[in-house]
């Protein structure tokens, strides 16, 4: 056990003294995850949504409608550009979408729709969650003119005069059943003559519930920022350095003969082995303790339970040490072994969520994930940070990871054992 | 001490060592000489275990299984190419390579204090490997090839690429082993270091020895003859009575007994103004039994 402790120290050393080996490491997988952090936590500029507004109506109620929408903090609004200027701002993607208020917009009331009025909403076929989220803000600030009619009883008087007269004696004896509508406009007419304003506009229903925003702390299974959906992608990609690390010292070792002189010692073949598996082991679980560390101490990155976390770690560390021993007898080089571990490794990585979130992939990609350990390994860090894994909903990545490591270590070092004689 | 009976290795078609038997004794130097692909370093490999023969046996002192812990400590290899991590200091190689020998503690500092020693690195003994000349590493190699003090040495081509000083310096290192009693096998394809170091050399070819002596017998036994040559200051009159042929002013003798030819020359009173001796040595033993065509 002391040669085997030995042989990692070794190992461990001369990983720490080589500078790129570290920056592959160490410092690549943490850029990762300030850089996609960063990026999804909005911290890089504005995440409202760019929209250009022209208004063509310039009526009362299309400018009660623009300033609504200005108010907005989900949007972020262009009234200074033309309808053609808007499109093509849309088309390049310097905007997501442009709103156009169409002349005669004003004339549509509650009570009747004007045919020439109306909105466009023109929007990248591709963004259609965006394109839902800005339905619904424009039909909030549509509703405002007409709250304002309403809360005020002379303009409502207005309203209803002007579509009294369109009831003509002629239109009413053409329809009958509109002399009823022409009775409710007079009585409401009337309403109104006599109702204070102030106090309809205390008590008015057309204001509809006042809305509370009340910010509550998202608990259970949802990522409290970005940076707990980061820090354990960047883990993955400091698991893929170390075990790239390893696997191409495997290599140097047997090319430099290195290799050779250990095994003219009194140690076993097994032994060196595994002293090279328990190097690349404990540098996996140091530069993932150090990563989270970091992102907890910097970002608040929440650990959900850390027993969990800690079984996380391991069992991580030990799936890449048996992917590293896989790696190293992909080929007799250290360019075939460099440049064919890190190959599968980014297959593994875009397919597992070492790229894209896991929340994010498509249904398909999410089967295809199945077969990466990246996934395994994201899943079982997120199960302990927030996805509030029970232990037995650990079990399952903790068993593919630990089975992968098992697997992996016992076909590279049975493949070693025979090219070496 | 080492014992070779009839060994055989077969790379798939290839057979490496054919049919190679030998006996070193304890104290002993033994080289094997022989041009590249010959089956040196395979014969040296089979020796310590890392690969098996397919037919015969080796042993070491007495046990057949070199893979043995115990005979293993009895072994020091330098390999061909120099086995160091680059990234690690002398003394960091030596203690690592110290405690793969199961050497700890106080004893484990005395061998590497004494390696360092040894290999001439004293100034050098905190600087990595990878600042080190060729001849330094050369050095180093064989000193972790020693740290742990083993009896019998295995030295596969421990002189290549090195500069004159520096091959002096491993000479030096190498004969002080010697002088200690160590048992030494040392491979090589320069012929004067064997002449130099060796008490007994196997010329080895195409996988099998095919001389095995002492290196005066070898050059007695397949060396052929001397040549002396000598250029006259002026044409001899007459019939002399002197071996070889005269070509106007210049002598040619071929002789096995180099003393005699020139006792001979000096009773016939020749006015000789150059004289140049090629006596056979060791590399005309090896050209003449491994021939003169180039191996690739």
């Amino acid at each position: 056990m002391r040669a085997i402790f030995n042989l990692a120290l070794k190992d461990l050393l001369l990983l720490w003294r080589d500078k790129a080996g570290m920056f592959w490491v160490l410092a690549f997988p943490l850029i990762m995850a300030l850089f996609f952090g960063s990026i999804f936590s909005g911290g890089g500029g504005s995440s409202a949504i760019g929209v250009a507004l022209i208004d063509l109506d310039q009526s009362d109620n299309s400018k009660v409608f623009v300033e609504e929408l200005k108010k907005s903090e989900a949007l972020k609004v262009n009234t200074a550009l033309g309808l053609d200027s808007a499109r093509n701002f849309v088309r390049k993607g310097n905007l997501t979408a442009y709103i156009l208020v169409k002349k005669g917009f004003g004339e549509s009331t509650f009570f009747s729709r004007s045919d020439s009025g109306g909105l466009e909403l023109g929007i990248d076929p591709s963004r259609k969650a965006e394109a839902g989220f800005l339905e619904g803000l424009i039909t909030q600030a549509l509703f405002k003119p007409m709250q304002q009619m309403f809360s005020d009883p002379s303009k409502t008087q207005e309203m209803i005069d002007q579509q009294m007269s369109e009831l003509s004696d002629d239109v009413v004896a053409q329809n009958p059943e509109l002399s009823h509508l022409k009775e409710m406009f007079a009585n409401l007419n009337s309403f109104m003559g006599e109702v204070d304003s102030t106090e309809l506009n205390a008590n008015s229903p057309m204001q509809g519930p006042d809305i509370e925003v009340v910010e509550v702390s998202r608990t259970g299974d949802r990522p409290k920022s970005s940076w707990e959906i980061t820090f354990p992608q960047s883990i993955i990609w400091a698991l893929i350095g170390c075990a790239a690390a390893f696997a191409i010292s495997i290599v140097i070792e047997r090319v430099r003969g290195t290799f050779l002189r250990l095994r003219l010692a009194p140690i076993s073949k097994m032994q060196i082995l595994l002293g090279k598996g328990l190097a690349c082991f404990l540098a996996c679980v140091m530069v993932m303790i150090a990563i989270l560390g970091f992102g907890i101490l910097v970002f608040g990155v929440r650990i959900g339970n850390s027993l969990h976390l800690l079984l996380a770690i391991v069992a991580s560390a030990v799936c890449f040490v048996g992917v590293m021993m896989l790696i190293s007898v992909l080929g007799k080089t250290e360019n075939a072994v460099a440049g064919s571990g890190w190959g599968i490794m980014l297959i593994f990585s875009m397919t597992g969520g070492g790229m894209i979130p896991l929340l994010a992939m498509p249904d398909w990609m999410v089967k295809v994930s199945h077969f990466s350990p990246v996934k395994w390994s994201i899943l079982a860090a997120e199960g302990a940070i927030w996805r509030s894994f029970s232990f037995n909903e650990m079990l399952l990545p903790l068993g593919v990871l630990i089975s992968i490591g098992i697997v992996g270590f016992t076909i590279g070092v049975t493949i070693l054992s025979k090219s070496d004689g | 001490m080492i014992t070779a009976k009839n060994i055989v290795k077969r790379f798939g078609n290839l057979t490496a060592v054919n049919d190679i038997s030998f006996e070193l004794k304890k104290g002993e130097t033994f080289g094997l000489l022989g041009p590249n692909g010959a089956g040196k370093t395979t014969t040296i490999n089979m020796m310590v275990g890392v690969l098996k023969p397919d037919e015969g046996t080796i042993s070491l002192n007495g046990t057949a299984d070199p893979t043995r812990p115990e005979v293993r400590m009895q072994i020091g290899n330098a390999p061909q190419s120099i086995a160091l991590y680059e990234e690690l200091t002398a003394v960091e190689n030596l203690r690592f390579f110290g405690r793969m020998y199961n050497l700890s503690g106080k004893k484990l500092k005395e061998r590497v204090e004494w390696a360092i020693e040894f290999a001439g690195l004293k100034e050098r003994r905190n600087s990595r490997v990878n600042t080190y000349s060729g001849g330094m590493k050369r050095r180093l190699n064989l000193a972790c090839a020693m740290v742990h003090d083993p009896p019998m040495l295995l030295l596969d081509e421990p002189t290549v690429g090195v500069d004159p000083q520096s091959r002096n310096a491993i000479f030096d290192c190498i004969e002080k082993l010697i002088r200690e009693g160590r048992t030494i096998v040392y491979t090589t394809h320069y012929m004067e270091e064997a002449q130099r170091l060796c008490d007994r050399v196997a010329i080895i070819d195409q996988g099998r020895i095919l001389a095995l002596d002492t290196i005066d017998k070898l050059i007695e036994s397949h060396g052929g003859v001397s040549v002396i040559e000598a250029e006259l200051a002026k044409r001899p009159d007459g019939n002399l009575n002197i071996p070889g042929e005269i070509n106007g002013t210049s002598l040619r003798i071929e002789t096995n007994n180099t003393l005699d030819a020139i006792n001979k020359l000096a009773a016939a009173g020749l006015d000789v103004t150059t004289l140049n001796i090629h006596k056979a040595d060791l590399e005309t033993v090896f050209l003449n039994l491994t021939g003169r065509s180039l191996r690739d």
